[in-house]
């Protein structure tokens, strides 16, 4: 039955998800490229100094990207579930439907999971490659809320799409839009350090939030 | 026998308005019941109450013995279910989804399920959502019917499909739940193709049920008398025997449980003068329409 369920899944989010990992690399390339430019051009000792003493962000470029890649994964995997009202199809199956509703999540949670952390593996390769460790440590912890982001928006819109009536779909929206920007508040680099934690732990809470809209939808709230 | 599914008491409200109040319906093992009712009167709701995907204001359904709004994934599995308008997983192709449900479903037989396919015109690789009603349709009774489950629910099958779809639709079905001894539930809104499918009939109106039993006991007792009036004046439509009434000018068409000689017997002792008085042949939809009425 897991076997089923990741194959649906990845029937429904696999070309966004490639498209997606892949654009991320391109950026990721895209913004060290700029960085072996700047160090050609301008020498190291102008590239570090920008970015110790005048607290230049050199990848502000890649700030929406995870959250561009979380909101597209859930729009693939759970929109196609609400045309028609398909989401019956799932409850019918032979599970319980919380059970069914985690697979799902489970599959595109890891899926998004797996593409940020080739994103994340390879701009720590190219910034270990080029940077000092701490200055490579300090980029890790700018972009960690970056990627949470994301996963918060994939929790969200899971929770949006999936809620049988418009009214509160606008609702959720908004009290999303209102919430997700809490992790991309700019700032100086490493300066979200100590909330991270605290972030991620808010990430997995709201991480079944799908599960109020599907009880609904069961429930026949219309 | 016994009851496959249990609907008691069954009472349903949108909003304000009401659907229905204390509902029951049974539905005996290896038997085919259509639900048949006028847009609104309550069909889908009953399916969606049925598969646990609404919750009654009051009452319970039962199905095995279990209740709907909490079945346990051994009963679901027993339940094969087609959706108004046979939706599917359209982003899948036919192996696709083949693929997919055979993986649920430990006495899944994709022989039938091929049968179907290889008489559609689709490329393996054609989405279900680039196909046409007909074929969808054949790919949903195809999955049904490789789950092999022992009763199937089918909300409006024959929604969108051609004459042609639809008889080898009703044809293929009837078929397999009969050789089979499966339990159907069904709703459609197309009357002369339940004829050709089910054994029993429970007709709803809003907020009632007007009938329910074997169709043939159905089409047996129910009779529609037309008959001229000759003092126009004469209202039948509030007595007790007269299940509806249609008048236009002075030409009566009168539908009841009665038998041909009370009718008559009552016209002529209320002194209700008429001509051309005769017993119409009806089928199933006729005698849906007078039951329920043309409005």
């Amino acid at each position: 039955m897991l076997k089923s369920m990741i194959y649906k899944e990845w029937l429904k989010i696999r070309w966004f998800l490639i498209g997606a990992a892949i654009l991320g690399l391109f950026i990721i390339a895209y913004m060290f490229m700029n960085v072996q430019r700047s160090i050609t051009f301008q020498g190291a000792n102008a590239v570090w100094y920008n970015i110790l003493f005048l607290n230049k962000m050199i990848f502000g470029i890649m700030k929406y990207v995870p959250l561009l890649i979380g909101i597209g994964i859930g729009v693939a995997q759970y929109f196609p579930e609400t045309v028609n009202k398909r989401i019956k199809l799932t409850f019918h199956l032979p599970l319980f439907e919380n059970r069914a509703l985690m697979m799902m999540l489970s599959v595109g949670m890891i899926c998004l999971l797996l593409t940020y952390l080739l994103h994340f593996m390879v701009f720590w390769m190219l910034s270990n490659y080029y940077f000092a460790h701490e200055i490579t440590v300090a980029s890790l912890i700018t972009i960690t809320p970056w990627f949470l982001s994301g996963l918060a928006a994939y929790f969200l819109v899971g929770l949006i799409v999936l809620e049988p009536v418009w009214k509160y779909r606008i609702l959720y929206a908004f009290a999303a839009a209102m919430f997700v920007p809490l992790y991309l508040k700019s700032g100086m680099i490493g300066a979200y350090g100590p909330i991270n934690i605290p972030l991620a732990l808010l990430t997995v809470l709201i991480s079944v939030s799908l599960l109020f809209s599907a009880y609904r939808f069961r429930k026949g709230e219309m | 026998m016994n009851n496959v599914i249990e609907c008691n008491n069954l009472t349903h409200y949108y909003g304000q308005k009401l659907v229905y109040e204390n509902l029951n319906i049974h539905v005996k093992e290896g038997s085919i019941l259509g639900l048949l009712g006028k847009n609104g009167a309550g069909k889908t709701t009953t399916i969606n109450i049925l598969n646990g995907f609404l919750q009654p204001r009051s009452g319970e359904c039962l199905i095995y013995g279990e209740n709907t709004q909490k079945l346990p994934p051994e009963t679901k599995g027993r339940i094969g279910f087609l959706i108004e308008g046979h939706i599917q997983y359209a982003f899948m192709d036919i192996h696709q989804i083949e693929k997919f449900y055979s993986g649920f479903y430990p006495n899944w037989n994709n022989e039938p399920y091929w049968e179907l396919m290889s008489k559609l015109k689709v490329t393996p690789s054609q989405k279900i959502s680039t196909m046409s009603c007909g074929q969808r349709s054949q790919v949903a009774l195809g999955l049904i019917l490789a789950q092999d489950p022992d009763l199937l629910i089918l909300d409006d099958f024959s929604m969108g499909l051609d004459p042609g779809y639809r008889r080898l639709f009703i044809d293929y079905l009837r078929a397999y739940a009969k050789s089979e001894n499966k339990t159907i539930f069904t709703t459609s809104h197309i009357i002369s193709d339940m004829e050709r499918l089910i054994d029993d009939v429970l007709i709803m109106d809003y907020n009632r049920v007007l009938a329910q039993c074997p169709v043939h006991e159905f089409m047996q007792n129910f009779k529609q008398f037309n008959f001229t009036l000759l003092n126009g004046g004469v209202d039948l439509s509030k007595e007790k025997f007269v299940s509806n009434l249609e008048k236009v000018n002075n030409e009566v068409e009168l539908y009841t449980y009665e038998s041909e000689e009370f009718v008559k017997k009552f016209l002529d002792d209320n002194g209700v003068e008429m001509k051309d008085f005769k017993k119409i042949d009806m089928n199933l939809e006729d005698a849906f329409i007078g039951l329920t009425g043309k409005y």
